[in-house]
């Protein structure tokens, strides 16, 4: 009798774990199956390869693009943590009575779709857009500036807009659980606010820094919508280029090679990030 | 225990140096709160000196105020003569041991206390072996490379001690360091808090709502209630002049007979009570007049022939002698006594000698 509750929960359980293995993990492996074929004419070779993934490696254009994926991907983690901080430690420190408000407003851009958010940056950051326009009404330039809109500015502008929510959430969690008293006691020994923030803050809050940035990275490494439709010239993505693989170019091979060097990369990430904040919890600086 | 002389509260020893901190008229409001309404003490330097009182009383506040880490409404707080308000908690040469202990979760033991030694100008090979010293101090030089919470409660306690000391405050402040313990880890801590602060010389200012605990360490304790001092002075001086009712029912438990002051002369008070009139030392602002409370321990009443006449309610047994509940005009008070009292129900006769007895304000009294 004792066994069956566990068991009962492995039984209901079974449904969800076949719907993931039918519905995710098949047509991944289903695609990396793909990724060792090869297009021959129209029909598809289906001799294993690694032809693909030596392409990947020796194309400057592939290469440079799945750079800039994961460049653009750490500066914007870069650039939510470093707004994500001050908000979070608002948010979890010094507001009491409208926490929960303050969480659901930080939220309610999500709730709007993809494209509203970044049609929204259009009009902010347009030639004839409400920066300009203010810009020019000031007499601070004559005409407007060309590089606020199609530009990598604007693709990062609006990609840190749309996902720090998720870093400030992982950091607003870290410092719920971040006892003031550390501060004190580091203020107790001595130590000035930098110093504090350096080997206290810093350290204690790292496993909401690592989830947070994680998420933003793996969104933002996956976003070809706001590249696209913000970054002009600047805007092909390698998933764009995924994406035309696929669809117009009909070379799944390719697509799939490049699609699992992507997911690969990400998964070294995660696992780097996992084993972080282990770390953080058992490692500790040297005197 | 010998009868401490009513003049003893100058410590008898007739210096007359500048106290190491100073605290006049400290004020601490929150909002619409005063959890510290103006408070006067001062420190000396190599003491061991307690705050006593039930929580809420305000004495956290004034330690976190010493400490820096709240801001003084008004008053002054003075170190070695030098205001402290203007001062960051990062560079006053205080250190605390904190109630949580606040021991860094992800620093080994050992980093956790040479922590603070980076900002005290310490060349950078004196750190570890610094750190190392104080922790043997303590005694856990063997755990050095533990996480803290890899350590029982008292081991923890021993770690913030280290990482206090080791920075050589001129004052350490401990805010409740011994409320996690259990009762027999609290008592050898108590010891061993006591052998540390002789043998370091440093002042501890010491926060507690136990007054045993106070007893135990102290070689002053102020008594404090609803955010003002209602006593400071000796141990054995407050437990044996209690100004108040209210110090005398905290600092062991006296019974308290109210009654009335009908005269003063010198150290005395004539008092009437339910009990009888008596005279019997007071509290120094006792005057004729003034409601006041005869204060009597059960050490202090005993089975006699002859005395006052009560009846025994209640006998309980403590081991060395016996604790006997009597019932005498009306009063409930409490005897010692040595062998086997009589069953409850006897009429039995209470005496105490009246220069052990003392006079305390009544409620709403002075405070000093």
């Amino acid at each position: 009798m004792r066994g069956l509750p566990g068991q009962i929960g492995t039984w209901l359980a079974m449904p969800v774990v076949a719907a993931l293995v039918a519905l995710c993990l098949a047509p991944l492996l289903i695609l990396l199956a793909y990724s060792f074929f090869q297009v021959d004419f129209v029909a598809i070779s289906r001799d294993p390869t690694f032809a693909n993934y030596v392409k990947i490696a020796g194309s400057e254009t592939y290469r440079g693009l799945i750079a800039r994926a994961f460049g653009s991907a750490l500066l914007v983690v870069a650039i939510t943590a470093v707004i994500g901080y001050p908000v979070a430690w608002f948010i979890a420190k010094r507001v009491t009575g409208a926490k929960s408000t303050l969480l659901t407003l930080l939220l309610v851009p999500l709730y709007s779709g993809d494209l509203v958010r970044i049609f929204a940056w259009r009009v902010l950051l347009g030639a004839e857009g409400a920066i300009n326009r203010t810009l020019m009404w000031l007499g601070l330039t004559t005409e407007p500036l060309a590089g606020l809109l199609f530009s990598p500015l604007a693709t990062h502008i609006a990609l840190t807009y749309n996902y720090l929510p998720f870093m400030v959430i992982g950091l607003w969690l870290a410092f719920e659980s971040l006892d003031d008293a550390w501060l004190e006691a580091a203020a107790d020994l001595g130590a000035p606010a930098a110093d504090r923030f350096r080997r206290v803050t810093l350290p204690l809050t790292s496993p909401g820094l690592i989830a947070g940035g994680l998420m933003v990275f793996v969104m933002v490494a996956g976003d070809y919508l706001t590249p696209q439709l913000l970054g002009g010239a600047s805007g092909i993505t390698i998933i764009s280029a995924v994406n035309d693989l696929f669809g117009t170019a009909f070379d799944w091979p390719l697509g799939s090679a490049i699609a699992w060097t992507m997911l690969a990369i990400l998964m070294l990430c995660f696992g780097a990030g996992a084993l972080a904040i282990r770390r953080t919890a058992l490692v500790s600086e040297g005197v | 225990m010998t009868t401490p002389d009513l003049r003893a509260e100058t410590d008898g020893s007739g210096r007359a140096q500048r106290p190491l901190l100073e605290a006049k008229g400290l004020y601490k409001s929150y909002g619409e709160v005063d959890a510290v309404s103006g408070v006067d003490f001062a420190l000396d330097g190599n003491s061991y000196v307690t705050l006593l009182g039930p929580s809420g009383c305000g004495k956290t506040s004034i330690l976190r105020m010493i400490g820096g880490f709240e801001e003084i409404t008004s008053g002054a707080l003075t170190l070695d003569g030098a205001r402290l308000d203007e001062i960051p908690a990062a560079r006053r040469p205080i250190n605390t041991v904190f109630q949580s202990y606040a021991l860094f979760p992800h620093l080994s033991v050992l980093d956790n206390v040479a922590f603070g030694l980076s900002y005290r100008g310490i060349p950078r090979s004196r750190i570890r072996p610094t750190a190392l010293e104080a922790l043997k101090t303590v005694r856990m030089e063997a755990m050095a490379d533990r996480r803290p919470r890899q350590l029982s409660g008292g081991q923890q306690q021993r770690v913030a001690l280290a990482r206090a000391i080791v920075n050589e405050p001129r004052l350490l402040l401990l805010d409740e360091p011994l409320s996690a313990l259990d009762r027999r880890m609290r008592k050898d801590m108590q010891i061993e808090l006591k052998d540390l602060q002789r043998r370091l010389g440093m002042t501890f200012l010491h926060v507690t709502h136990d007054q045993e605990e106070a007893f135990a360490l102290s070689d002053r304790i102020i008594v404090m209630r609803n955010g003002r001092i209602e006593q400071q002075g000796r141990p054995d001086h407050i437990y044996a002049r209690p100004n108040t009712a209210y110090v005398a029912d905290f600092i062991g438990g006296a019974v308290c007979v109210p009654g009335e002051v009908v005269d003063r002369q010198a150290v005395d008070v004539i008092l009437d009570t339910a009990l009888g009139r008596f005279q019997i030392p007071g509290a120094p602002p006792l005057t004729a007049g003034m409601a006041a409370v005869l204060c009597l321990r059960p050490e202090n009443l005993s089975l006699a022939s002859d005395g006052l006449p009560a009846r025994v309610t209640h006998c309980v047994y403590r081991g060395s002698d016996w604790i006997v509940e009597c019932e005498s005009a009306g009063q409930l008070l409490q005897a010692t006594a040595l062998d086997t009292p009589p069953p409850p129900g006897s009429d039995v006769k209470l005496s105490f000698d009246p220069a052990r007895a003392w006079a305390a304000a009544a409620e709403q009294g002075v405070s000093a």
